[in-house]
């Protein structure tokens, strides 16, 4: 992926300038990470994934719960003025409440309420939001059978463990999800864990005091079965009859949450028990004489809470695919990690093997072709630098209308094998081919002028032209300014994309682009894939491609090495990434007919192409995805799962940056900033190829960017002191 | 390790790189020894770090909004305590190139005075509520801590339970009110011991760096017996101790020493250390959830990574940026009455109590505006102005001791015509 390239050619003046950045940039790309996130939490609390918590409070003293409540009745009004001092209410004699928690289960309760109905009996359902919002026609059977239903919070946790706001929440989200299944609100609640009033303790008594200025009567239990423990029929029936006959009760018992079949078995018999006994059975409403807990909501409330839950069966639908896209895009990923480290280790097998050779040594001389716009701060290191090299070259500086005093400075510098053209600017390809024109040697080494070469540089580069196929090299661009943070990630990004993509693309014979800061071509080569033309931005992947049609080799030499500065702050990264993965993009579709043609063109178009697009634009742009997913499972669901995968990814990626770097002969202290760079990287690249697919889509043309440089690259190169 | 290196420190490079901002002239106090021609030249005395002024401002902020709403979540945000005591570790260290005896009682000079004109009111404030040698039944013990409002070498003391003026404040007021004296306490033992600090910087500067750290793990691991006096000094010093050294490290360029990629790398780790170590401690009260200030050893990971990054960020602004402009005046208010404020905003928070609870008796109030008497904005709101009046009540005495004119309110004038000209 790593090009070294510098644009710093103006667009010609026959085409208009048009502001090609759309004006919102960030807002699109983050827009659509926050909606992805919004949807994966609804989904996630539908799932009860988000905020799961099976946490149970152990109890502590009770010196704050009040009396009255603790030998109270089951049900406690703590509204309003009863807030500080609360309200118990018993069920009355000969009375008793049928109470289902944790509902509804699309499993059980349908088997629940057949029997209820046959036995005419209304009950209270305790449901949790997250079953609402997943058996929506539960609850309208519910409410239809005319049961009682109460509020169990969304997500089923210990409320004890979280705060007044958590519990507002959970409140508020299983009414909004009540309003949208059935158009009701219910004022009765019970919290998760609970049991009997004497239970309550100093943690658990805030709850209710709070569902209680919130406006909610809670309600506690007097018979436990104990059904979710599968004890037995007889178990739960005994456990379900009243402690003295004709005491009034609130019975506990579940339809959800596991095997329910013995509650389904022991409900008629309690039914029947309990009726011989002379009870009637009412739902709490009707047992402590407020009548119903359940009201109509219309209005904006009603219509909030369609909108809620048309979000979320929309997120619930709509997940499956989105994770079942990101599996392959996450296969994809790690199928490359593996091919890369495997072509990348057949490939350097293959060149360092003991005796290679591309062939006879290649000693013939070669053109140096320099396209310079405004450089004067780095031309004259890198002339300086070509001065030194070891192989016999002519260098071609074409000033294509600088308007600082780059010409100027070579014309000073007086060394004798450099040849300044002077030209009207009319762009970077058109320099390169004016330069090709001027060239003397068959042999053509194209260089930015803000590059630095090793003396062995041009001799390695060209060594592969004794391979009469070869038509153009690949040469290792490397970062000088890698100090700096963004100069680091690039340092990472640079090594990684030459040591295993390129080394990749060289063994699978696709390589997609010859770097602008260093590539040889054959002029013949260069002729006749019709040399450089400015139909992109990427003029240096559009000849590549054009290369590979025309049947020609292209390969990479490891060992030419060009030292060349990186870009220094995010905006001119942006403004270099842009261009790039807009280029591409334009390179692709001018291709795109290799797909269909024969021999090595159609070789290029069916294995080359679908790679690019593969990995430099679709994975891109999905990447962010995985992020995001960090982000949901950090915050929402289990962080430390979720960290243990992402820090197993990274350390994956940093097997192979390691690796990348062990072939490149660098030392491995950047790899200490790999997961900054990984994260900031995804994002960047995912809001860059956004743009430029709005971009392209709009048809929009972008402007050419000079780098703001410091000429800091190469003073030590060119004095010689290079080390690597 | 590659060409570039050494251009980044060469101070040679007169172009933009981020490298440049190693050009700050007091960071090379060691280069200017070895050259005794340049000494002489800093002359003029460097304006002042406009950055380090808006960390301190935000620090003392932070503090003053965290006590009145105790969100746990804001102690993550922004490290204040961390952040100040490396401004201050920063400062000493530029100091220390003076005797260090001199810097020392300089430092006493100034930190001391406000604290007794603090105790000068607090302290017969709660004798007259029932607080005095027999609170304790340890007359003697009384009276020999008391010596720690002369001299904060553990926490001046209080009366924790106290008479209530009449049932106008909790029993715990003086409680509250004694809240910030423990940075008094760890502030002077960390500038006793700066110039054996420095020394042991400059010799192994990255061990010395970590010790403080190691500390707190070994202090806070259980093993220990953290109760007393000595050791609640001690625990506070190895909590904050790696923050106040990253400060002299800034102050020494040992930052800048190391390439720039290497702090924005590593820091972010730490943070996450930290969090995982805040997140796998036990939890006082649930409800509340994790307190990253009730666990030593995570306040300890959390600060050094949050100030590491801040200091690596360090801007060094001469100048105000332009957004910051308008902020001017209070951020220097705040600066030169820091201690000030620090010392008296818990005192305004407690008095707020019983100005907010007459009101509810109010039926206007009572019947129109419980939301407001409820709010916990409100004691934030009162607040502001009865710190302004500690300011001016109580603020003269920094100037005093600092040895400058005693200014009432030190708000910086606009010069005239400066916002026709913005504009």
């Amino acid at each position: 992926m790593s090009r070294s390239r510098r644009h710093r050619s103006r667009q010609s003046l026959a085409r208009p300038r048009r502001l090609a950045a759309p004006p919102l940039r960030f807002f699109l790309p983050l827009t659509l990470l926050a909606t992805l996130l919004a949807l994966m939490v609804l989904r996630g609390m539908a799932n009860n994934e988000v905020f799961h918590d099976e946490r149970i409070a152990v109890s502590v003293d009770k010196g704050t719960v009040p009396t009255s409540v603790l030998e109270g009745g089951p049900v406690v009004d703590a509204r309003g003025d009863k807030n500080s001092k609360p309200v118990s209410y018993t069920i009355p004699d000969k009375t008793v409440v049928l109470s289902f928690d944790d509902g509804p289960s699309p499993q059980w309760t349908p088997k629940i309420l057949k029997v209820l109905k046959e036995k005419n009996v209304h009950a209270d359902f305790f449901v949790t939001g997250s079953m609402v919002t997943r058996n929506p026609a539960l609850i309208r059977r519910i409410v239809a059978d005319g049961h009682e239903i109460g509020v169990h919070t969304f997500t089923h946790p210990d409320l004890a463990l979280h705060s007044g706001s958590r519990l507002t929440w959970e409140l508020g989200e299983t009414q909004l999800a009540l309003a949208g299944v059935a158009g009701i609100h219910s004022a009765l609640f019970r919290p998760p864990y609970s049991s009997t009033t004497d239970a309550l303790d100093d943690w658990s008594w805030p709850v209710t005091q709070q569902a209680g200025s919130e406006g909610y009567l809670t309600a506690f239990i007097n018979k436990d079965t104990d059904d979710w423990k599968r004890p037995g029929v007889d178990s739960i029936v005994k456990a379900a009859m009243p402690d003295l006959p004709g005491q009034g009760e609130m019975v506990l018992l579940h339809d959800a949450g596991g095997n329910r079949s013995q509650t389904l078995a022991a409900l008629p018999v309690i039914i029947d028990k309990l009726r011989a006994q002379g009870y009637t059975f009412r739902t709490t409403g009707e047992a402590i004489g407020s009548g119903s807990a359940n009201t109509k909501v219309s209005g904006y409330s009603l219509w909030l809470g369609t909108a809620f839950l048309w979000c979320t069966t929309f997120s619930v639908r709509l997940m499956p695919w989105l994770i079942g896209v990101l599996a392959v895009v996450g296969a994809l990923v790690m199928a490359r990690f593996a091919l890369m480290l495997v072509l990348s280790t057949i490939h350097v097998r293959r060149v360092r093997k003991k005796g290679f050779s591309w062939g006879a040594p290649v000693t013939e001389p070669v053109t140096v072709v320099v396209p310079a716009y405004n450089e004067q701060e780095c031309i004259t290191n890198t002339l300086l630098s070509l001065a030194r090299s070891d192989h016999p070259i002519e260098v071609i500086v074409v000033d294509d209308g600088s308007s600082d005093d780059t010409a100027a400075i070579v014309e000073e510098l007086g060394l004798p094998m450099v040849r300044l053209i002077r030209q009207r600017n009319s762009g970077k390809p058109a320099a390169l081919n004016t330069g090709v024109a001027a060239a003397s040697h068959a042999l053509i080494v194209m260089m930015d002028g803000d590059t630095v070469f090793e003396p062995a540089t041009v001799r390695e580069l060209v060594q592969p032209f004794a391979d009469p196929r070869v038509g153009a090299v690949a040469g290792n661009a490397k970062v000088g300014n890698r100090d700096t943070l963004i100069g680091a990630w690039q340092h990472l990004e640079y090594v990684m994309g030459f040591n295993l993509d390129r080394r990749m693309y060289d063994v699978l014979d696709c390589m997609p682009t010859i770097p602008g800061a260093i590539g040889a071509f054959r002029r013949t080569a260069l002729q006749e894939a019709g040399g450089m033309s400015d139909d992109t931005l990427a003029e240096d992947t559009d000849v590549t491609m054009a290369l590979h049609r025309a049947g020609w080799k292209v390969v990479y030499a490891e060992d030419a090495r060009a030292w060349t500065e990186a870009p220094v702050s995010m905006k001119q990264l942006w403004s270099q990434r842009y261009r790039w993965s807009y280029g591409t993009m334009q390179a692709m579709w001018k291709h795109r007919h290799a797909l269909l043609e024969r021999g090595p063109a159609g070789h290029f178009g069916r294995v080359g192409l679908p790679f690019v697009a593969l990995f430099m634009v679709v994975t891109p742009l999905l990447a962010p995805a995985f992020d995001i997913g960090m982000v949901y499972g950090v915050v929402f669901v289990d962080a430390y799962k979720t960290l243990a995968a992402w820090f197993a990814v990274m350390a994956l990626q940093a097997v192979c940056a390691w690796w990348s770097f062990h072939l490149d002969r660098e030392k491995a202290w950047h790899l200490i900033t790999l997961p900054a760079q990984q994260v900031v990287y995804r994002v960047l690249m995912y809001m860059v190829l956004l743009q430029s697919a709005i971009t392209a889509m709009t048809g929009g043309r972008l402007r050419w960017q000079k780098l703001k440089r410091t000429g800091e690259v190469g003073l030590e190169v060119a004095t010689g002191e290079m080390t690597s | 390790m590659s060409t570039s290196e050494r251009a980044a420190h060469g101070v040679q490079d007169p172009s933009e790189t981020l490298a440049l901002r190693i050009l700050v002239p007091s960071v090379f106090t060691e280069q200017r020894d070895t050259e005794p021609e340049e000494a002489p030249a800093p002359a003029r005395r460097p304006g002042r770090d406009r950055y380090l002024d808006l960390l301190r401002a935000l620090a003392l902020v932070r503090v003053v909004i965290y006590h009145n709403f105790s969100w746990t979540w804001l102690p993550i945000v922004f490290p204040s305590m961390g952040v100040m005591f490396a401004l201050a570790g920063s400062l000493m260290a530029r100091s220390l190139n003076r005797p260090a005896l001199n810097v020392i009682r300089g430092r006493l000079r100034r930190l001391l005075p406000p604290m007794w004109l603090f105790g000068a009111v607090v302290v017969p404030l709660m004798i007259l509520q029932g607080w005095g040698p027999h609170y304790n039944h340890h007359p003697h013990w009384w009276w020999a801590e008391m010596a720690f409002w002369v001299l904060p070498l553990s926490e001046p003391p209080f009366g924790a339970s106290l008479h209530t003026f009449g049932g106008h404040l909790p029993a715990s007021w003086a409680e509250q009110i004694s809240v910030p004296l423990w940075y008094l306490r760890a502030y002077l033992w960390y500038v006793l011991l700066s110039p054996l600090l420095l020394k042991a910087m400059r010799k192994l500067p990255w061990v010395t760096l970590l010790v403080p750290l190691a500390l707190a793990f070994f202090i806070n691991s259980g093993l220990v017996d953290q109760s007393g006096r000595l050791m609640e000094a001690a625990t506070d010093f190895t909590t904050f101790g790696s923050c106040w050294l990253l400060g002299m490290a800034h102050q020494e360029g040992l930052l800048r020493k190391i390439p720039q990629y290497i702090v924005p790398s590593v820091a972010p780790l730490i943070l996450m250390f930290g969090m995982w170590w805040l997140l796998r401690s036990p939890v006082d009260n649930p409800r509340i959830g994790h307190d990253l200030e009730a666990i030593p050893v995570a306040q300890a990971i959390w600060s050094f990574g949050a100030v590491l990054l801040l200091l690596h960020l360090s801007p060094s602004w001469e100048q105000w940026p332009k957004p910051l402009e308008r902020f001017n005046g209070v951020i220097s208010l705040l600066n030169s009455r820091a201690v000030t404020v620090y010392l008296w905003h818990s005192f305004a928070l407690v008095l707020t109590e019983p100005l907010i609870d007459p009101l509810w008796s109010n039926t206007f109030f009572y019947d129109h505006a419980q939301w407001l008497l409820s709010s916990q904005w409100t004691p934030l709101l009162l607040a502001a102005p009865l710190i302004c009046t500690a300011i001016i009540l109580f603020g003269w005495i920094e100037d005093v001791a600092a040895k400058r004119r005693p200014r009432l309110f030190p708000y910086p004038r606009r010069p005239k015509g400066r916002r026709r000209s913005r504009e």
